[in-house]
């Protein structure tokens, strides 16, 4: 019994440090400049004041940030898992030869830094013509994802069922034909989980959408919020104003899909 | 072994392959249009849209369109942080815009134009008279020689405003303690002292930022002349980081905070709090750049308040602003100078003394704002005696950090005065060796 409340209280505790910079950022989004000037940053604001919002909202366009945000997220999350399963099935199930150093090496590029791969894919993206385009982000986080993807879910696909597979077979079902009737669909919960990680973690990427989309019509959500960040000053009640547009999507997004996270890892967790 | 890897990574090599050949298209279409069309003016700034400058540039974005039909500006308001770690790239590439903001000093314009990414603007400078409207210091960070050094060469950038240290004071505290603002250097300590009796700390410091280091420089300006600033900032002629100038600011700014003019714990305090902590009224004094001016006329309402010059020096920390720059790669170069040129008007730079920033070449008579009169009365001091000493960071790269630490040993009473100086001393020298100097 004690064990079970110290539990809960520990995990109260955990909770309210976890949502206190939100509350902060909040709080501040609501606040007028002035209020803050004179009454810091962790006093209750004395009065709503939206104007920082709507401002920051029209001076970058957000709408338009955010279909960028969601068109670029969207297409990797939805390629790089396409991409992954394709390895994943050459290389879990179709047991290449070598392909544990294969995994390495997509281990290997999965710890390379973004910053050593700005000049190469920089040159590579201007001879293509897609330097300033959503198309040669989305390209390059597909990649990017997708050898994560590989790696996660070749191991997966290892451990897939061969009775299964055989029975498919028998059946007179070919090597596409398996990948798309028996083993994409057995391992959806798991296909699941990985979109919406790609998703969010395309969503959060500011480096090389930052390098990479110059227009302002190109930009991405955490690129704009960038905007505000200025030499010497900082506007502390726009800035939270941003951040809170900034993650209400991604919180968004989390509230519809948590269900499928939750399945997708307890469905992992039986098998 | 060797053929299944290489097969895969064909198979991944042809995905990518296609994709990028179904989009190619896609790229060349965002390309600038043919000559023929309507021309477009590609500007880009990161001045926020009711700064100074954000109003003054976009009066002349209107008086270009005016006086240039069937040209369309394309401005597009910009990220610091975007600009700061993609220029080199985006100057090399089609996307480079016709003229942009850009940050002045070595490290930055100097790089690019070693690289050779920006323009030579000699010829446009001295024809249409920009050399004469800008003073021998604000012309230091426009020009860039061979190795990119700044003060001398080639014109690569053009300033439109200017940027000093001052001491700014809270009059109501002034007049409660019955100090005068003070003219010389021991009326400034004087006041200090008077303050710092009354169980008052007199100055508001931010010593994990660039406040602190800031008025460490201002202590050696005041024992310095010309040739050590150009010394030290230019790299003519070596400093002696162990020399009167350096060495007081050092022993001063120790004294200082053993005679409670600057508190012990500024030393972790950031320059927003120090700002924020001068407005809402509990220090007398800051001494910081003209940067906070508009945030300080905006915000502070309980209390008069105004600046002086730092007493008795006649080199302060300051420079010209952030400079107007033209891509080698710009498209429309004849109409970046006439941009620029608008820029530089009376009218322009009128306005942009009257939002509350400091103008290179404005009409004194025409501002009138008193608080803003004032400003730009003690920098036109300031800028005919020549008194503009850039900023103690400058010189080498990852000096700023250097600088922070050396100034919070200081005030933390951490180390001594001398082995600080050896500790500033050692990246400048490896600056200096790095840079054939």
């Amino acid at each position: 019994m004690i064990r079970k409340y110290s539990v809960l209280v520990s995990l109260a505790v955990l909770a309210v440090v976890m949502l206190v910079p939100f509350a902060i950022v909040t709080l501040n989004a609501v606040r007028s400049p002035a209020d803050y000037s004179a009454n810091g940053p962790l006093s209750l604001p004395d009065g709503l004041h939206l104007d920082g919002i709507v401002e920051f909202w029209n001076r970058v366009d957000f709408g338009g940030k955010l279909w960028n945000s969601l068109l670029i997220s969207g297409s990797v999350a939805v390629l790089a898992v396409v991409l992954s399963v394709l390895n994943a099935y050459a290389l879990g199930i179709g047991r290449v030869r070598g392909r544990t150093w294969i995994l390495v090496v997509f281990l290997v590029a999965n710890t390379l830094p973004q910053e050593a791969l700005v000049y190469p894919l920089y040159y590579l993206s201007k001879e293509a013509g897609l330097y300033d385009t959503r198309l040669g982000v989305i390209i390059i986080f597909t990649v990017i994802q997708s050898a994560f993807g590989t790696y996660l879910l070749a191991s997966v696909l290892g451990r897939f069922p061969h009775e299964i597979l055989e029975a498919a077979a028998l059946d007179g079902a070919g090597k596409w034909r398996a990948l798309w009737r028996v083993v994409v669909p057995i391992s959806r919960p798991t296909l699941s989980v990985l979109l919406i990680f790609f998703f969010i973690w395309t969503w959060n990427e500011f480096f090389l959408p930052l390098v990479f989309l110059i227009s302002n019509e190109n930009q991405t959500v955490p690129v704009a919020l960038g905007v505000l960040q200025g030499d010497k000053m900082m506007d502390a009640t726009m800035s939270s104003a941003s951040a809170l547009l900034g993650i209400l999507p991604a919180v968004v997004f989390f509230l519809i899909f948590q269900r499928t996270l939750t399945r997708g890892v307890t469905v992992g967790a039986i098998k | 072994m060797f053929t299944m890897r290489t097969g895969a990574a064909a198979l991944a090599a042809t995905v990518m392959l296609a994709a990028l050949a179904a989009c190619g298209g896609d790229g060349q279409e965002g390309a600038e249009p043919a000559a023929s069309g309507p021309r477009t003016l590609k500007l880009w700034h990161y001045e926020s849209a009711d700064g100074a400058m954000g109003k003054a540039w976009a009066e002349a974005i209107k008086q270009f369109e005016a006086t240039h039909p069937g040209v369309k500006v394309q401005f597009e308001e910009k990220a610091f942080e975007q600009i700061r770690q993609s220029a080199g790239m985006i100057l090399n590439s089609d996307e480079a815009p016709d003229v942009m903001e850009y940050n002045k000093g070595n490290a930055t314009a100097g790089l690019l134009s070693k690289q050779g990414l920006l323009t030579d603007l000699s010829a446009e400078a001295a024809k249409r008279g920009w050399d004469k409207l800008l003073s021998p210091s604000l012309q230091t960070t426009a020009k860039y020689d061979d190795r990119g050094v700044m003060g001398s060469g080639k014109w690569f950038g053009i300033p439109n405003y200017a940027e000093y240290v001052m001491v700014y004071y809270n009059k109501d505290l002034f007049e409660k303690h019955k100090v005068e603002v003070p003219t010389t250097f021991e009326q400034f300590t004087a006041a200090m002292d008077t303050f710092a009796k009354a169980g008052v700390t007199p100055l508001a410091v931010g010593g994990a930022e660039y406040p602190a280091q800031q008025i460490f420089y201002q202590l050696a300006l005041s024992k310095a002349q010309r040739p050590w600033v150009n010394g030290f900032q230019l790299y003519k002629g070596k400093v002696d980081f162990h020399g009167p100038e350096f060495t007081y600011a050092a022993e001063t700014t120790a004294d200082w905070v053993k005679k409670g003019y600057i508190a012990k714990d500024s030393a972790g305090i950031k320059a927003e709090d120090m700002g924020l902590s001068f407005i809402g009224g509990k220090y007398p004094m800051v001494v910081t750049g003209s940067w906070w001016y508009g945030r300080f006329a905006t915000d502070i309402k309980d209390f008069e308040w105004g600046s002086f010059l730092w007493p008795g020096n006649t080199l302060h920390a300051g420079s010209s602003g952030n400079i107007w720059v033209v891509p080698e790669n710009a498209k429309n170069k004849d109409l970046a100078y006439d941009f620029i040129d608008i820029t530089m008007k009376k009218e322009i730079q009128n306005l942009l003394g009257n939002s509350g920033g400091i103008p290179v070449a404005a009409d004194p008579a025409a501002i009138t704002d008193p608080k803003s009169k004032e400003l730009i009365e003690n920098f036109t001091k300031l800028s005919t005696a020549d008194g503009l000493a850039f900023y103690p960071d400058w010189p080498a790269p990852g000096y700023y950090d250097v600088l922070v630490a050396g100034v919070q040993n200081l005030i933390n009473g951490a180390k001594k005065p001398a082995e600080v100086l050896d500790e500033l001393a050692a990246p400048y020298e490896e600056n200096l060796a790095d840079i054939g100097g």
